[in-house]
């Protein structure tokens, strides 16, 4: 049998090389096809979880802010400073949340989804033409953010001026100066070559981009156990090969920039740089729970639980 | 222009009260068109105005397009059906004598009019997966299924409009275009793309 | 399977069917091969829909409604006159102004057809009096007005970078290069003819004359200062632009000129919705298309088949290029961006090509196939607007196309032909 797995990004990016290493275990170990598709093969982000709704896909891999339209709960991946810093804990939280590991899965069941696992993909950066260190900086900054709700409400709560872009025009809009600013995780920093246009990288540390590989649940459910086994080893598999690949990875891709660039200025804010950042995203939290009521409210409070359980 | 008033001195011939019918629709679709047209540049024309002036965006900018576009298409393609507006490559079709020329249309007619009530049904039924779905549209917070209407309604009437061509061919000595418009009228601003 | 679906849709178009029906026919086949069955036609249309979503596209409506606004007042015959009051007394004054006149209402206008009417309207009764064979004149303003698909704005540049994910801004300033080479060239081949026929020139302008042209032109001159400026300064996307455009359309014919009234707007917008949504449905169409065909991985199997891989970056802009001109040569432009571009997209990228230049030189192509023999749709819309025969619009059309060609060949050695306006622009 051919199953079909779309992702977001490219082959070489991180959901890229988490599919691969997925289809990989799976065609060593069944007589079953994967085929992959990378961002942009079979429509945006949307499309491929539609198509994964109606069954055409077997797998997407879709980071869950993106899954909001559909599972409001989802986007609480985009209320900053709630998850923590790459490292130890982080990963701990990824494989022992309840919220993660239980609730979720509920929640993408109502919609036909079979959620196999989250995923993180590396501290999300903000590349700037001025240097950042406090909500001050970015005032009057136009900066460029994924037409989310909660994102742009984070950016409007630190002070800027979130503008909604398509992908296409950000490089050529900060070369012309039309933005000042974007955000995304490191390795895409440098894989899209944002830093050539931009001239300085700021680790404010408010959010790690999250994602989600999910099946179709229908066709999950009709695997036999073998089969149904075999796909959890291989999300086993990946997940592990990611966290490991991922160790590093930001400071790999950072090592590439300073070498392409090196006139470039990385920060890392201190805790009191954080702290006015911090107190702005409030409002951003209350949004999140007016947008998703008692239930957002049952999976923040899990995910702080969840956090501070893993933290210890 | 001769354009506006053939588009606007438009009037169904279909008998009776189905022809009031049909040019309501028609005049409801025309002022959807204009009225789609004249709220985007006023949407996308605000949102330059409010970054440039205020220092803000709108955030449901996009969506509100997004929404614009859907009922500019559909409303429209009816009303390109309508006018005979809808591009064609006729160059072979124009050469062959007039009652091939005849059965062509009539073949061409009916076969696009089943293509649209295919389609209609389809988006029919995408539109009630969309429903059962529950998407949103996350800035405006509005089911995204209320963006579709338009769509399985846009396919039946340009199926119907099609249909009535192939009838209209049929029952006429002349070779029509669209019901209203005949083949070899035309117009200067034709086709413009 | 790649073989079956193309020659349905082939078939159907020569036939004569509305385009969206050739598509949609050759996506639902497709299906149907993949699928075993019509039960994923749901998907089908969501991708149809999935195609008319991109933010960019807005910038298609609004740049008709603009365009469209000026035309209906008097920014197009404003232009001419700066033109005529500074070229017409020359040798070949009259057909270089036509040439001249077509590439500044290109500068305001999207389309090839809307610039045949604008200019093409005006300045042919007043070559053929001064002495131009028509078969001259009708190849001259068919040809010309291609030159309005490669200045900025450009519908086939914003079609290209939807479906490609390219920048609009970069594509929009790529074209200007060619289209103001292609200019040049028509401009001299004017000339040539001219010295040869021995038609001869006007009386000079007086010097008052060109000032009062100039400063009747100023206000139509703003649209381009609002596109190129507004992208090239880094204050609006294209988008934007567009929108501005409509707003300064507005001011200017509604209350500078007092040219366009409240139902005149009406009217506007109405036939600017019909425009947009024949195109739109062609987008959609193309979007379902390219959905099934990406699906089933028909680009690499087409494309492995004549062994793209072994080309190299010209083998491959060769084939790009063939690929585009037949293609006009027989559908609607927008069409064949739609159907080709996903298709070439992948051998695009994993050749290392720019996909700025490749955008630059399909433009083009698909200029030149448009107004080539025997149904490039240019032609029928001169057939239409000038109701000539068929045979006498054609007739003079060889050397445009010879300069079109190379052109269209010196692009593809000389990239910066497009590009060195674009890295200048953007500081590459
Ligand atoms: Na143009
Ligand atoms: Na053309």
């Amino acid at each position: 049998e051919t199953w079909r797995y779309a992702f977001e990004e490219a082959l070489d990016e991180v959901q890229g090389v988490f599919a691969q290493q997925f289809k990989e275990h799976v065609e060593a170990n069944t007589d079953h096809e994967v085929q992959l598709f990378p961002f942009g093969t079979l429509g945006e982000s949307d499309d491929i979880m539609e198509q994964t709704q109606s069954g055409i896909l077997q797998f997407v891999n879709q980071s869950p802010g993106f899954t909001g339209a559909l599972i409001p709960e989802a986007q609480v991946f985009f209320v900053p400073y709630l998850l923590p810093q790459e490292g130890e804990a982080l990963n701990k939280f990824f494989r022992e949340s309840v919220a993660i590991n239980e609730m979720f899965p509920e929640l993408y069941a109502q919609h036909g989804l079979e959620l196999l696992t989250m995923y993180p993909e590396g501290e999300v950066v903000m590349t700037t033409k001025n240097p950042v260190t406090s909500p001050a900086d970015l005032n009057e900054q136009n900066i460029r953010v994924m037409t989310n709700p909660l994102l742009v409400e984070s950016y409007r709560a630190f002070g800027a001026v979130p503008t909604p872009l398509p992908w296409g025009e950000v490089y050529g809009g900060l070369q012309t100066n039309m933005i000042q600013g974007q955000e995304n995780p490191m390795f895409f920093v440098e894989s899209t070559k944002m830093y050539e246009v931009t001239d300085h990288i700021t680790f404010t540390g408010h959010n790690n981009f999250t994602t989600a590989l999910m099946a179709n649940a229908d066709f999950f459910a009709g695997l036999s156990e073998e089969d149904q086994q075999v796909v959890r080893d291989a999300v086993d598999v990946a997940f592990d090969y990611i966290l490991e690949y991922q160790n590093g990875l930001t400071e790999r891709a950072l090592e590439t920039i300073k070498e392409a660039k090196p006139s470039i200025t990385v920060t890392v804010l201190t805790e009191e740089q954080r702290a006015p950042f911090m107190a702005a995203s409030a409002d951003v939290e209350a949004e999140f729970l007016r947008m998703t009521g008692d239930s957002g409210q049952r999976i923040l409070d899990q995910m702080k639980a969840d956090l501070a359980a893993a933290s210890e | 222009m001769d354009d506006d008033t053939a588009l606007a001195s438009y009037r169904s011939d279909l008998p009776g009260p189905l022809g009031w019918i049909d040019t309501g629709i028609a005049r409801l679709e025309a002022f959807l068109l204009a009225a789609g047209v004249l709220l985007m540049a006023a949407n996308t024309i605000a949102n330059v105005v409010g970054r440039y002036g205020f220092g803000m965006s709108i955030q449901s900018t996009e969506e509100v397009n997004r929404i614009l576009i859907i009922l500019i298409t559909f409303a429209g393609i009816s009303y390109a059906a309508r006018h005979g507006r809808h591009i064609r490559m006729s160059a072979i079709f124009d050469m062959l004598p007039g009652p091939g020329r005849k059965a062509l249309m009539i073949t061409i007619a009916l076969v696009t009019a089943g293509f649209m009530f295919v389609l209609a049904w389809y988006s029919w039924g995408y539109l009630a997966t969309t429903f059962s779905r529950g998407r949103i549209l996350p800035s405006l917070q509005i089911p995204l299924w209320w963006t579709l209407v338009w769509v399985p309604a846009g396919f039946f009437m340009t199926g119907l409009q099609y249909t009535l061509t192939a009838i209209k061919n049929l029952l006429e000595k002349d070779i029509y275009l669209s019901t209203n418009v005949l083949e070899g009228y035309s117009d200067d601003s034709d086709q413009e793309v | 399977m790649a073989l079956t679906i193309f020659a349905v849709m082939v078939v159907l178009l020569l036939l004569g069917f509305p385009m969206m029906i050739p598509l949609i026919a050759a996506a639902g086949l497709g299906m149907f091969m993949v699928f075993g069955s019509f039960g994923q036609t749901e998907t089908l249309v969501a991708q149809m829909l999935a195609g008319i979503r991109p933010a960019s596209l807005i910038a298609v409506p609004m740049f008709i409604f603009a365009a469209d606004i000026m035309t209906r007042g008097q920014s197009a015959g404003r232009l001419i006159d700066l033109v005529m009051a500074f070229i017409r007394h020359k040798k070949g004054g009259l057909a270089i102004s036509t040439v001249t006149a077509c590439t500044m209402f290109g500068a305001v206008s999207g389309s090839t057809q809307a610039t045949v009417v604008a200019v093409g309207t005006p300045l042919r009764p007043r070559m053929l009096k001064a002495g131009y064979k028509d078969s001259f004149t009708l190849a001259l303003i068919v040809n010309s007005s291609d030159i309005a698909f490669l200045i900025p704005p450009s519908i086939g540049m914003i079609i290209y970078g939807v479906v490609s994910n390219t920048s609009i801004a970069e594509l929009f300033i790529a074209g200007i290069g060619p289209g103001l080479l292609i200019m040049v060239m028509f401009s001299i081949y004017c000339w040539i003819y001219a010295v040869r026929n021995n038609v001869p020139a006007e009386e000079p302008a007086t010097w008052g004359e060109r000032v009062t042209s100039f400063q009747k032109a100023l206000w139509p001159l703003g649209f381009p200062a609002i596109i190129i400026g507004g992208i090239y300064g880094g204050i609006f996307s294209p988008t934007e632009a567009a929108a501005v455009c409509v707003l300064y359309a507005l001011i200017l014919e509604m209350v500078v000129f007092r040219t366009v009234n409240l139902r005149g707007l009406i009217a506007t917008a109405r036939s600017t919705g019909l425009i947009t949504a024949v195109v739109f449905i062609l987008v959609a169409a193309g979007a379902g298309f390219s959905w099934i065909i990406s699906f089933a991985q028909v680009p690499q199997a087409v494309l492995g088949s004549i062994g793209i891989d072994q080309m190299g970056p010209y083998g491959v802009l060769a084939v790009i290029s063939i690929a585009f001109f037949v293609g006009c040569m027989f559908v609607d432009p927008i069409v064949v961006i739609l159907v080709l571009v996903p298709i070439f997209a992948p051998v695009v990228q994993s050749v290392g090509l720019d996909p700025v230049h490749v955008g630059a030189i399909i433009v083009l192509q698909v200029a030149i196939g448009s107004a080539t023999p025997p149904f490039g749709c240019d032609i029928f819309t001169a057939i239409a607007v000038f109701k000539r025969p068929y045979i006498e619009v054609i007739r003079g059309t060889p050397p445009f196309v010879i300069m079109l060609l190379s052109v269209a060949v010196l692009l593809i050695f000389f990239p910066q032909i497009a590009l060195f306006l674009r890295d200048l622009a953007f500081a590459k």
